[in-house]
């Protein structure tokens, strides 16, 4: 039994921090809010080669685990980080490998891994749920050649995908059966893009309409109808990622209202003597510890596949929701006033956190797969 | 990270499951006899003080073999042993600070459950602020003289003997002037009146002190230094058992989901309620965090890292959930969740409390509001952790401000 980090993921920390410190200050955080793309290009690709992500070696990947994507992932919340790391890595990649189609990810995870390859999955419709019974997209197959018809919302960093994995259904089908995964090509003919501004101003999401878009059916990832499974395990890790971002979201947040409790006078003592202060604080910290556990423990349970792993997942998502949304608030709270300025870095954090918590399930949407999982004896009892 | 339990670990669960299925009283234990001698099959058994030295009768145990036990019992509805008090905070106390005579006398003793022990530190006006107490033990020759009050004295009314801490010195800042001594609770001058609880059972007393004489041998550790002593044993009871504190809610939420397949409100089964569905699914996930969250401690206690302040943690965290949980447990139940006895067999909790009594829904409700009062309120946990943990400056306390009047009054070195 061992909960914390090994010595190669202390100092996979130790990198991602020094990189993301040294190449993406607040101040390049700041800069990005004005471009187009939300993201800088070359900062991207050198991070991607520092050789971290998960995929097979043979596709140029490090081959690591969700222990150590969490550990990017927290690290990226701390930034938090602008750009399509998230929807590169996590969702799209994460849907190519448990696809367990060799000619996709022989495709496109050579060009993710030298940074070359920008992907996103454009999953959530005009209802915003995270299940299948969501998804209204349609994909038909006539022979060597399918057409996708359909709108997707909040595509995360769309605009500046090279390849968009779309989620569509046969025509007929319901709930998870039926469901394919499409590559898509941002230049096809026939997807066009409509910018989303959203309150989180780190993001750049799109509205993508699909009208009879034509391709080729080997742009069909894994099987068709079948991809029902592979997007089970894609919103799992997503899940984990967003609460191990959020969770380093929090973490920053903690720290800046500790180190202001600790500098800031009122009444002739500084506010973190006063127990309504120091107790909000305390409060945060055991929530971001209790993060901290749920993070890691759920992303142990994938790389372990273990019997409750997607229990884990749940557990994780919707404890960082509450918890992220107690910690970045009440971190704007002790701040008072200079909190709630633009001017100062603390309301990025508490709008990555608020954005992150409606994405990748909401709590409703986890605590209702929690107990589904409960009910189906799928959890770890000590005797496991 | 590696999570998995090793195959030792398994081994020894197994082991402690077997025995544990081929021992365990069958019926409520009636006596205090009774509850002894399970005690001394337990110690016998190897499962008792199993983390101490061997040369005091421990077993060197890892905290994981510990923690182990700890939730066996749990699941096997195994009686508690009877010595809970002299089990996990008195005979570390000794063993750490005790002298040779002292381990040699005592520790043995505890482990069989031949004397019974419990902890005299509360006073009416020292709660919270423990170290205002003001107990007195007087120097007179070889014996030290007490006089005054304890309160909230868990198990009192049994004990043979008690951990004390007293005022020895009364000229001392507050902190400096305390002694830990060990008292016979048979001497002349000792009464113990026992209190009845919110819960409708008594467990506590008050304990007064009367002129009773104590040998000076029975100081632990240096004079004054009493405050040091009690810090530690209060973090032995802060953050090294929460894995079978888990156990129990556990085992409360599984019966809670037998009886919500089975009870029906407004014609409608329980379980299909979406708004209990959505409780029982949030109640599920805040249990499953304090589980990883005790993983993570006992990782590190297997390393051999004591529990610091961020024990604090664990202790704010399993007694705020705990009362967090049986409001939702008495909310789904309804009034059954307030009925004390005589409840149909389909909604009864056959879980024993805390004290292994005869449980109810009602029971344990009672008791999650004691959990978040003693070892150190959920208040005095968030000053620990603002202050210790997050390095926060310590608040403006009129006891410190006196101090350092008297301080620059006397041009004296107090510390506070």
């Amino acid at each position: 039994m061992q909960f914390d980090f090994n010595e190669d993921q202390v100092m996979l920390r130790n990198l991602v921090r020094e990189f993301l410190t040294d190449q993406c200050p607040t101040s390049h955080v700041r800069e990005m809010l004005t471009s187009d793309s939300g993201f800088d290009r070359d900062v991207y690709r050198q991070f991607v080669q520092l050789g971290i992500l998960p995929f097979p070696e043979r596709y140029g990947g490090g081959d690591l685990g969700m222990v150590e994507q969490a550990i990017i992932l927290e690290e990226m919340g701390r930034v938090p980080y602008p750009g399509p790391y998230f929807p590169t890595v996590i969702l799209a990649g994460s849907a190519l490998q448990s696809s367990g189609d060799e000619n996709a990810m022989a495709r496109f995870l050579p060009d993710v891994c030298n940074g070359d390859l920008v992907l996103t999955l454009a999953f959530m419709e005009d209802d915003t749920g995270w299940s299948p019974n969501s998804i209204n997209a349609e994909v038909t197959k006539d022979g060597d050649t399918v057409t996708l018809n359909g709108r997707k919302r909040f595509v995360p960093f769309a605009a500046s995908a090279d390849v968009i994995l779309v989620v569509a259904r046969e025509p007929g089908s319901t709930g998870k059966n039926g469901v394919s995964l499409i590559a898509v090509p941002k230049d096809s003919p026939g997807v066009s893009f409509g910018q989303e501004k959203m309150f989180d101003v780190t993001q750049r999401t799109s509205t993508l309409t699909f009208d009879n878009v034509s391709l080729p059916a080997e742009n069909i990832v894994g099987t068709a109808g079948e991809a029902g499974r592979a997007l089970e395990s894609t919103a799992e890790r997503a899940a984990v990622g967003a609460a191990a971002e959020m969770l380093g979201a929090s973490r920053r947040s903690l720290e800046m209202a500790t180190e202001y409790a600790k500098e800031r006078k009122q009444f002739g003592q500084y506010i973190g003597q006063f127990q309504a202060v120091k107790h909000m604080l305390a409060e945060m910290l055991e929530k971001v510890e209790n993060g901290h556990s749920a993070v890691y423990y759920a992303a142990w349970a994938q790389d372990d596949n273990a019997p409750d792993r997607a229990l884990a997942a749940s557990v994780a998502k919707s404890t960082m929701n509450q918890a992220s949304r107690k910690v970045c608030g009440d971190a704007v709270q002790v701040m008072g006033g200079i909190g709630f300025t633009w001017e100062h870095d603390l309301h990025f954090y508490f709008k990555r956190s608020k954005h992150l918590e409606v994405h990748y399930g909401d709590v409703d949407h986890h605590y209702a797969r929690v107990l589904d999982e409960v009910l189906a004896g799928r959890t770890a009892g000590a005797e496991v | 990270m590696d999570l998995r339990y090793t195959e030792q670990d398994q081994a020894f669960r197994q082991q402690v499951r077997a025995w544990l299925e081929e021992h365990v009283p069958r019926r409520k234990l009636e006596s205090l006899d009774e509850k002894k001698a399970w005690h001394r099959k337990l110690y016998e058994a190897g499962y008792l003080g199993m983390g101490w030295p061997s040369e005091y009768g421990g077993r060197d145990a890892r905290p994981m073999e510990q923690a182990i036990v700890g939730e066996e019992m749990v699941r096997a509805k195994a009686p508690a042993p009877v010595n809970g008090l002299g089990i996990s905070i008195v005979g570390p106390t000794l063993i750490h600070h005790g002298t040779e005579e002292q381990k040699q006398r005592h520790i043995q003793k505890i482990l069989t459950a031949e004397e019974i022990w419990c902890q005299l530190y509360s006073e009416p006006n020292a709660g919270s602020d423990l170290a205002s107490l003001q107990c007195r033990a007087d120097v007179d020759g070889d014996e030290f003289v007490i006089n005054g009050q304890k309160v909230w004295t868990s198990g009192a009314h049994n004990s043979d003997w008690g951990l004390m801490l007293a005022r020895t010195d009364r000229s001392a800042p507050k902190h400096q002037g305390i002694s830990c001594i060990l008292v016979d609770m048979s001497s002349p001058g000792v009464e113990v009146r026992p209190l009845t609880q919110l819960s409708g059972s008594s467990e506590f007393s008050e304990v007064f002190f009367t002129n009773v004489r104590v040998p000076a041998d029975n100081l632990v550790g240096e004079m004054n230094a009493g405050w040091r002593i009690a810090q530690t044993t209060l973090s032995y009871e802060r953050g090294g058992n929460t894995l079978s504190r888990y156990t129990r809610m556990q085992e409360s939420y599984n019966r809670l989901l037998e009886v919500v397949r089975t009870v029906k409100r407004n014609g409608t089964a329980l379980i299909d309620d979406p708004h209990i569905r959505w409780r029982l699914g949030k109640v599920f996930a805040d249990m499953e965090v304090l589980r990883y969250a005790s993983l993570r401690i006992l990782s590190r206690l297997e390393r051999g890292e004591r529990p610091g302040p961020e024990a604090s943690i664990a202790k704010l965290h399993y007694s705020e959930l705990d009362k967090a949980i049986q409001e939702v447990f008495l909310d789904i139940l309804g009034p059954y969740g307030q009925q004390i006895a005589g409840l149909p067999d389909e909604i009864a909790l056959e879980q024993d409390t805390e004290e292994f009594e005869p449980g109810s829904w009602a029971y344990s409700f009672a008791w999650s509001r004691a959990g978040t009062i003693y070892a150190g309120s959920s208040e005095i946990q968030k000053n620990i952790l603002g202050e210790r943990v997050l390095g926060l400056p310590k608040e403006v306390r009129a006891d410190r401000v006196q101090a350092a009047a008297q301080k620059a009054e006397s041009g004296g070195n107090g510390e506070n």
